[in-house]
């Protein structure tokens, strides 16, 4: 079939992953940055200024530390891109875009989430440095508590989903935005609300915001993993990440309130929600609070986050 | 797991200055710690006995640059003790200004970097903001935003006009409600602060008796010994103010008393400038300075400064000694990184406001 074989490359390398994703992924962190400056009373850089941090890290040399592994040191970035544009195409835009099942379901991007972490991990020990080492087992000792939350939420979705369908559970994106657009979006629902705030506190600590920054803490542990990287390949990481804050908020998106209209006003308005998420749940956090310890931001998970994402998977359950 | 070693410093992005740990750490706990020093060494003891007693003035003051106000007063009055020169009592009044001005700054700075390294940036950009004001009434009152140049051998270099003291008495006007109203509260009840700082770099009263500490360290852990209470100088002995202490002996708790210090040195720069006497604001002509020895102290914003001169009756000093705070208090630093994690190392040394410079000279 190599016409759906062009459409998966049209998705995954222009739209809605690479390029496309890639583009918004720093728009957005361009006015995250603005946004943070604005309640800290500063003007802010322009909102295209990752881009243009990007462009200078791609025209420098990547330094390789000595002692460092070198393959896994810069083949890491590459697979985190990669993961996240993959990742990016399988992200449902309400009204606009319908991933093809062939890319995989809800358990494959579950994974893919995973792999920008597992790869600050995998260069953080890669690189030779103790900070690196911090750092690594600190994003492992969060990613760890963030986990929990995230399944349990994305579970009680998917069954709720499910159960409208027929279904035990529904594990297709694309399924779980045709029912909310059938029954009404899930935010709606109070008896999902536990499940969203488990979603919504997972978000600054996936994307390592305030106050869950510690893996890569700059006045603690020097940035941790990315402190050897340089030039292009730390350019990448960058791009990982930003790809990261529109996966994981677009998923957020996907399963709460995809309620766009039909046709480019649909994109419009889920790049609005987009927007209005990252303003609104990075921004204000990383304005209005400071770094927690690793100690107590794991405790912080363990403890509300799980209990809302249990409570929010039991009421879902005995709803149905 | 084994522990292995991270270095912190020399170069360090939670340092203002260059110093070097060693830390053995297991996991995020820190197992045990070496400080070197001596980075910043630069000979400016022996470079005093170089230079004659007024381009000592210049010289010292450039010793640090937060306290840059407490090095050449703590001078000056050394000199004016073996040349018996008695300072006119306006220039007294405008030494305190000036010295409070100075710890104001200073102090605001310190709990603004710890804002910073809790990551707290909102907070951080809010303290340095209102610091501003305090940065800018050195430009307006002295012409320079750090090394204000107050000081001299018997008086004081500038000069205060009715304009200028109303317009200083605005500026405090300005600041007191953002520091009583804002930042104190924000910084005793904020749980990102608090979560950070309580129970953080103990250090109980007991030892800080016997490691000697002096400054906010010291009444941090609730031992009251401001120089300007124990051993007043200037006119520290006229002025209502009260030496704040905290109990805990915490991170939090050196910040509570630096933040209260801002509030008692608001008031006392408000004295200063209703009971300002007229006269002259220092000596005429230069006196000579005859064969002696002097020892002087004041409390700078770090805590005790004592200055050492010995002179032959020649132009330039035979000996010029100094010990600093910091001297004292960095020793302290292996007893509250005891067990402390990794993350709260920085804001530990920062604690101690730290002033390389002074210490290593």
């Amino acid at each position: 079939m190599p016409d759906n074989i062009l459409t998966l490359l049209f998705a995954v390398l222009v739209f809605p992953g690479g390029l496309f994703a890639l583009a918004f992924g720093l728009i957005l962190r361009g006015l995250d940055r603005r946004a943070v400056a604005r309640m800290q009373r500063r003007v802010g850089p322009p909102l295209i200024q990752p881009f243009i941090d990007i462009l200078k890290l791609m025209g420098k040399r990547t330094m390789v530390p000595e002692g460092s592994n070198t393959f896994v040191f810069l083949w890491a970035p590459v697979v985190a891109v990669a993961a996240m544009a993959v990742a990016a195409a399988m992200i449902p835009i309400a009204g606009f875009y319908r991933p093809s099942a062939d890319l995989g379901d809800m358990l494959v991007l579950l994974y893919l989430v995973t792999v920008p972490a597992v790869v600050l991990m995998l260069a953080g020990s890669a690189s030779g440095s103790p900070f690196g080492a911090i750092g690594f087992s600190r994003e492992m000792a969060i990613m760890l508590a963030y986990e929990g939350p995230l399944l349990l939420a994305v579970v009680a979705v998917a069954m709720v989903a499910g159960h409208h369908l027929g279904q035990p559970i529904a594990l297709s994106l694309a399924d779980i935005v045709a029912v909310q657009r059938q029954q009404g979006a899930f935010i709606l629902d109070p008896m999902l609300w536990p499940a969203l705030l488990a979603y919504l506190s997972f978000i600054p600590a996936n994307l390592g915001f305030s106050p869950f920054d510690i893996p890569e803490a700059e006045s603690e542990v020097l940035e941790g993993p990315l402190l050897e990287y340089s030039g292009p390949a730390l350019g990448l990481l960058k791009l990982a990440s930003a790809l990261k804050s529109v996966v994981v908020i677009g998923l957020g998106i996907a399963l709460f309130c995809p309620i766009g209209p039909s046709g480019g006003a649909g994109l419009l308005v889920w790049a609005l929600q987009c927007a209005v998420v990252t303003v609104c749940g990075v921004s204000l956090a990383k304005a209005a609070l400071g770094r927690m310890r690793i100690d107590q931001a794991v405790l912080f998970y363990l403890k509300w986050p799980e209990l809302l994402g249990i409570a929010g998977l039991v009421l879902a359950v005995a709803n149905l | 797991m084994d522990t292995f070693q991270i270095p912190v410093g020399p170069l360090h992005v939670a340092l203002e200055e260059p110093m070097y740990f060693r830390l053995d750490v297991d996991g995020e706990r820190v197992a045990a710690v070496e400080i070197t020093a001596g980075h910043v060494h630069r000979g400016i003891e022996h470079l005093t006995e170089r230079r004659n007693f007024w381009q000592n003035i210049v010289l010292t003051e450039r010793v640090c640059s937060l306290c840059s106000n407490s090095h050449p007063q703590t001078y000056c009055m050394t000199v004016e003790a073996i040349a018996g020169i008695e300072v006119p009592v306006r220039a007294q009044y405008l030494r305190v200004i000036a010295d409070e001005v100075k710890r104001v700054a200073s102090h605001m700075f310190n709990v603004a970097i710890l804002a910073h390294i809790v990551g707290f940036e909102s907070l951080f950009m809010h303290v340095m903001e209102a610091r501003e004001i305090m940065q800018d009434v050195k430009e307006t009152i002295f012409g320079n935003r750090m090394d204000i140049a107050a000081n001299t051998i018997g008086g004081v270099k500038y000069e205060l006009d009715d304009a200028r003291v109303a317009w200083l008495v605005d500026q405090l006007d300005r600041l007191e409600p953002v520091i009583v109203g804002e930042i104190a509260p924000l910084y005793r009840t904020d749980r990102s602060i608090l979560s950070r700082t309580r129970g953080v770099g103990v250090i109980g009263r007991q030892d800080c008796i016997e490691y000697g500490l002096v400054g906010p360290v010291a009444r941090g852990s609730g031992l009251d010994n401001d120089i300007r209470r124990l051993a007043p100088y200037a006119v520290y002995a006229d002025l209502d103010f009260d030496v704040v202490t905290e109990t805990d002996g915490d991170v939090w708790s050196r910040a509570m008393v630096r933040l209260g210090e801002i509030r008692q040195s608001i008031g006392i720069l408000r004295q200063c400038l209703a009971k300002l006497p007229k006269g002259p604001s220092s000596l005429p002509g230069w006196p000579a300075i005859p064969a002696g020895e002097a020892v002087a102290k004041t409390e700078a914003p770090r805590g005790e400064v004592v200055y050492y001169l010995k002179t032959d009756g020649s132009t330039m000093p035979q000996r010029l000694k100094w010990r600093v705070p910091s001297y004292m208090n960095w020793d302290a630093l292996g007893v509250m990184m005891k067990d402390a994690r990794i993350s709260d190392i920085p804001l530990i040394v920062n604690s101690i406001d730290p002033c390389i410079s002074c210490t290593e000279r």
